[in-house]
């Protein structure tokens, strides 16, 4: 299915590139807004990479006498109260965000699609269960559910990373199992049982397959609003704790002391998080074009 | 069409029972319960103490008699005692709900009044410089942290006017009524209205680009009476979904920005009795949003039904 | 004109627990003062509570038997004035105190007040009653009572199993109203009677208190104020960004940080705000039981690490105490001399030396540059717990040990502690009085709850009832001073700093001290007024 939605994207629009770059080039001028949001969602994964190289300081050493120093050539931009460097931290940072966005996409998409594909596959009172359980998380809206599993798991990277996974299952499942469902009686798979394939088989090798496309844009449109969530649950005193550099900390902890005495401070963790955020958004939208385009949007 | 109804609520109120289940033992599977955290606040623990509050609020018997305890008193209408305060759960939950209600409306009423006309509007000028510019404020609208425009609207209009619109339990002026109500409902509206601008964007586009436009084009109907008579009366179905979306996206966004301009409703109340572990005042919250979730869902699908005929329902 | 003024300055001259506010001009009678207050309190009775969070919207429900004086920044003995009662009296072996009680005070539902009260109050405190707290975290207070007991309505005697002096300080803390002996505790939970200048009126969790004036005051022309009302705001910057707009008249006592006095004096210019100590420390709890720091080279070198300096100017841009167990003069009666202290490991003044002094004590113990000690340090989730604890980390890095930090849920804080499942923790102790019987009793006596590190050290022990019972104040302070150099020496819980935090209010609001050397103390009110 992916492979034929690129060819009709593109004979649609008449386009006569030729080799992969020229097809390329021409979908980065077809959906620029894409191609921007893939260029900042590059940046902010090579920050994370190579953290250490373009991060000058240690962003947990402290230093005394340098505190709530302001944007210099020293410290690009600024300083928090304990003297430690700011862009350190926001570099660092883009670890932790990526841990959380990727860690918690990729935990939730992946119980999500074996509920999904069980689910659609299988059918009968596996899929009646199923249906029943991501009924009940659909039914808690995604912060409160963080919030209860951040309050009763403790705050720590990885319990941040399942609370905000698990809110994620049933909306991957739902996806993945209407998808399941309507290639399941699509031909191929009727001919693959004929020919004597098991069903596990033809499930992850035919069925599987061709979930990807809808599967990597809800993952995409995803990431944005986990980055999101674990901003909003250190506001509220439930996020990753120090010593890590969350992005939704430095944020929300600044907020309340410095908003205009450092507002170095408040300003750079909020441009950080909105662009990684606004970044993946323009991309995923790209990308639900390009892969989905019945969802056009 | 009745059977189908039947189905529907069966299936919510198992819904809703698996949330009783889920919650309840969540909230209990860690170690530390309300009386830690009451020794926590009093600096000291003593077991004789303790083990007396622990029998005196009931939280020693096994958690299968807390939970029946729980529901047997929800069917009755009962929800127990908040730990904390030590008055009835329903006395504490009930006059706080019409606050977040009101708010919870007025950022529906903003966002859709927002949301929808600028979606037609791009979409009906899809590709123009004015499409791509809504897109990227509704993205960035989508992409700022709520607690942050919160905090740069009250700051800001402490820098402007001198004034706070934070909460004011019985506003005397209509500026007063509208700082308690609207600024919020507006910080909150903004994000939801950039979601409900790109879905009706998208339906407005699929609507525009089906054969009966297309129809209505040749036979030379004008473009405003297309546009509006008949490819928005079709495209508003998606955005009724949208409006049962928005439930749970909006409640998110309340609990944040009612802590940001410290209003005494639902949702900042459920955040302070999440950290004093208020086990009665948390499973009833929680309850509470699963039911106006549900309920909202609900709702949308009937009116799908009502509204759209090619629903059939049979699942 | 001239005559009424007159009056109200003998008025106000008479009465001698409020005096002092006829200076600042004829106190003018109304006005509701708006505080914003930064939690909502667990319960509104006092005696259940341990954190100021009741004190401040509470104590102006309440009467003691004796106050520290309102107005008087330093509390200390000599500013201990009587309040329900009338006098006071030690007897000859200094065993019994005596008190006489006002006659014809009522409580807040009319009825009367008499020496029952008192007695039902603290035979509750020291457990001795039918009707329970639910929690009472000052039982301690009174070990040294045998029994309260009453002659006729208005006389009460504590009689004490040895002579304890400091029994005054404590009973004239915010922290020992009198409570009716006809009102249970879980009715004094959600709907204090007291006999004091402001009547409950309502408390909405999380959204607001409200208390009204006591029309039928003992304390004639008190209070001056109609009412006061606290709004309950935890979101730090919406509080101090209300307070700037003039939502308030005060901010919560003691709320404001350094930074955020900055951004208030920038923007509300003519706002008066004061920064004092709180006599709240930030301390280390050390498990001494356990290895590595059962061994007291380590500890030593622990408190040979420690650049209190450095912590206070980070936290506090400078404005924080250095001291031992009791509180930095000049706000602290009690602390030890400078030279004194400096002769204590780590409270030297140069760094360098007692950090090379500390890594051959670490060295000794096995540690070294190739060889770092890894431990956690455990602290709650809440800034002013968590910031110290990663300072503590960075410094101590300086003597081969990588600390981690290991964030701990309130809920789970004080079990952990009691299980010794830590090696170093930061930790914040109040001291609601400044005295030396309530600091080394609580938090270092062998088998005091509040003792964290179950510190049990006979020889010292000793010490503290020798001080308890001396009347002799010069004698007492060197022997105070004494045990709490012992005290840092052992490095039983080592003190880094002392904070000091900012209280504003607008320039229109008359009356309010705020106390130097304790944040528990000095919330009653009734002689502040608005001058609007």
């Amino acid at each position: 299915m992916t492979a034929i939605d690129f060819e009709s994207e593109l004979r649609r629009a008449g386009a006569l590139a030729s080799g992969r770059w020229g097809k390329l080039a021409y979908l980065a001028r077809r959906h620029l807004l894409g191609a921007i949001g893939l260029v900042i969602m590059m940046l902010f994964v090579l920050t994370a990479i190579f953290a250490n190289l373009i991060g000058r300081y240690d962003p947990l050493t402290v230093d005394a006498v340098h505190a709530l120093a302001r944007p210099s050539w020293q410290h690009w931009m600024g300083t928090d109260s304990f003297g430690r460097d700011v862009w350190s931290r926001i570099i660092h940072g883009a670890r932790i965000s990526l841990a959380v966005g990727i860690g918690s996409t990729t935990l939730g998409a992946t119980f999500g699609v074996i509920i999904g594909l069980t689910s659609g596959y299988l059918s009968g009172w596996v899929d009646l269960v199923f249906q029943r359980v991501t009924d009940i998380l659909q039914a808690l809206p995604l912060l409160v559910l963080a919030l209860v599993m951040t309050a009763a798991l403790g705050p720590s990277l990885p319990n941040v990373i399942l609370a905000i996974a698990i809110p994620l299952v049933p909306v991957v499942a739902r996806v993945i199992r209407a998808n399941t469902l309507a290639l399941r009686e699509l031909p191929f798979v009727e001919a693959a049982k004929s020919i004597g394939m098991s069903e596990m088989r033809i499930a992850l090798r035919h069925v599987l397959p061709n979930t990807l496309a809808p599967l990597i844009v809800l993952a995409t449109a995803q990431l944005g609003s986990t980055i999101l969530t674990e901003a909003s649950l250190s506001f509220l005193g439930l996020g990753i704790p120090e010593p890590y550099p969350s992005w939704g900390r430095m944020l929300s902890e600044s907020a309340a002391e410095y908003v205009r005495t450092a507002p170095w401070l408040v300003i750079f963790p909020g441009i950080a998080i909105s662009l990684a955020v606004f970044g993946t958004n323009l991309f995923g939208d790209a990308l639900r074009d390009i892969l989905d385009p019945r969802q056009r949007g | 069409m009745f059977a189908y109804i039947v189905r529907r609520l069966a299936l919510m109120l198992l819904t809703l029972f698996g949330i009783s289940i889920v919650i309840f033992f969540l909230l209990r599977i860690v170690p530390g319960n309300i009386v830690d955290i009451l020794f926590a606040a009093a600096g000291y623990v003593d077991p004789a103490d303790k083990a007396n509050l622990e029998r005196q609020l009931g939280v020693d018997q096994p958690l299968v008699v807390q939970y029946l305890h729980w529901i047997g008193g929800l069917l009755h209408g009962d929800l127990g005692y908040s730990y904390v305060s030590e008055k009835p759960a329903l006395d504490e939950i009930l006059p706080r709900i019409p606050i977040t209600a009101r708010l919870a409306g007025l950022a529906l009423l903003f966002s859709a009044s927002v949301g929808i006309p600028l979606g037609v509007l791009s979409a009906v000028k899809q590709g123009s410089r004015l499409d791509y510019a809504l897109r990227v404020v509704s993205l960035s609208g989508l992409s700022l942290p709520s607690f942050w425009l919160g905090l740069l609207i009250l700051t800001a209009s402490v820098a402007m006017f001198g004034e706070i619109p934070i909460f004011n339990p019985d506003p005397k002026t209509w500026g007063e009524l509208f700082a308690t109500y609207c600024i919020p409902a507006m910080a909150v509206g903004f994000r939801s209205s950039a979601l409900t601008m790109r879905i009706t964007r998208s339906s407005m586009l699929e609507v525009l680009r089906q054969d009966y436009i297309r129809t209505a084009r040749a036979k030379g109907a004008s473009d405003a009476s297309v546009n509006f008579h008949h490819a928005l009366k079709n495209a508003i179905l998606p955005v009724i979904t949208v409006v049962g979306i928005e439930a749970a996206f909006l409640i998110g966004g309340l609990i944040v920005t009612e802590t940001v301009f410290n209003i005494p409703g639902v949702a900042r109340f459920l955040v302070e009795a999440i950290r004093w572990r208020d086990y009665p005042i948390v499973q009833n919250l929680v309850m509470l949003i699963a039911v106006v979730v549900v309920l909202a869902n609900f709702t949308v699908d009937m009116l799908y039904a009502v509204f759209d005929p090619r629903i059939r329902y049979s699942d | 004109m001239r005559s009424v003024g007159a009056l109200a300055i003998v008025m106000a001259l008479s009465m001698l627990a409020t005096g002092g506010i006829a200076l600042a001009g004829e106190p003018k009678q109304g006005g509701i003062l708006r505080i914003y207050h930064r939690d909502s309190p667990g319960s509104a009775s006092i005696h259940e509570g341990a954190t100021y969070s009741v004190n401040v919207p509470f104590m102006p429900v309440f009467n003691n038997l004796v106050i520290y004086k309102q107005d008087v920044a330093q509390n200390s003995m000599d500013s201990i004035v009587p309040d329900l009662a009338e006098s006071w009296a030690w007897s000859a072996d200094k065993k019994t105190l005596t008190f006489k009680l006002r006659q014809g005070v009522k409580w807040h539902d009319g009825k009367p007040f008499t020496s029952a009260d008192v007695k039902c109050t603290f035979d509750m405190l020291m457990g001795k009653s039918p009707q329970k707290f639910r929690q009472n975290p000052r039982k301690a207070w009174y070990e040294q009572v045998n029994d309260v007991t009453t002659n006729g309505d208005f006389e009460v005697a504590f009689n004490l199993k040895r002579p304890q002096p400091s029994l005054l300080a404590l009973l004239a803390s915010g922290y020992t109203p009198v409570y009716p002996c006809h009102v249970s505790p879980a009715e004094m939970r959600t709907h204090p009677i007291g006999t004091g200048p402001f009547k409950f009126v309502e408390f909405k969790a999380n959204e607001s208190i409200k208390l009204t004036r006591n029309p039928d005051y003992f304390k004639k022309g008190l209070p001056h104020l109609d009412g006061i009302e606290f709004t309950i705001i935890p979101n730090r910057s919406t509080a101090i960004l209300a307070f700037v707009a003039g939502k308030f008249d005060m901010t919560f006592p003691t709320e404001v940080s350094i930074p955020l006095l900055k951004d208030v004096k920038s923007q509300a210019p003519n706002a008066i705000c004061e920064v004092e100590p709180n006599n709240v420390s930030t301390n280390i709890i050390v498990n001494s039981s356990n290895p590595p720091f059962d061994n007291l080279d380590i500890r030593r070198a622990l408190a040979l690490a420690l650049d209190r300096k450095a912590f206070i100017q980070i936290l506090f841009e400078g404005q924080g105490d250095i001291g031992g167990s009791m509180l930095p003069a000049p706000a602290g009666l009690w602390s030890m001399p400078k030279e004194m202290m400096e002769q204590i490991p780590g409270y030297g003044p140069d760094i360098n030396a007692n950090r090379e002094e500390a890594k051959k004590l670490m060295q000794k113990a096995g540690y070294g540059p190739d060889k770092h000690l890894s431990v956690k340090v455990s602290t709650r989730n809440i800034p002013v717990y968590r910031d110290p604890a990663v300072i503590l980390i960075d410094q101590l890095k300086s003597i081969y040990i990588d600390a981690e930090l290991d964030v701990v849920e309130t809920a789970n804080w004080f079990p952990k502690v009691a299980r010794k499942d830590y090696a170093l923790g930061l930790n914040l102790t109040g001291n609601a009085v400044d005295d030396p019987d309530q600091s080394f009793y609580e938090n270092y006596s062998c088998g005091s709850e509040r003792n964290y590190t179950n510190y049990c050290n006979k020889d010292i022990e000793k010490l503290f009832d020798e001080q308890s019972v001396e009347t002799d104040m010069t004698k007492r302070k060197k022997l105070v001073w004494e045990i709490d150099k012992k005290l840092q020496e052992d490095v039983a819980r080592p003190i880094i700093f002392y904070a000091r935090t900012g209280t504003c209010w607008q320039p229109y609001v008359k009356g309010i001290t705020v106390m130097v050397n304790s944040s528990y103390n000095g919330y009653r009110y009734e002689d502040v007024w608005l001058d609007k």
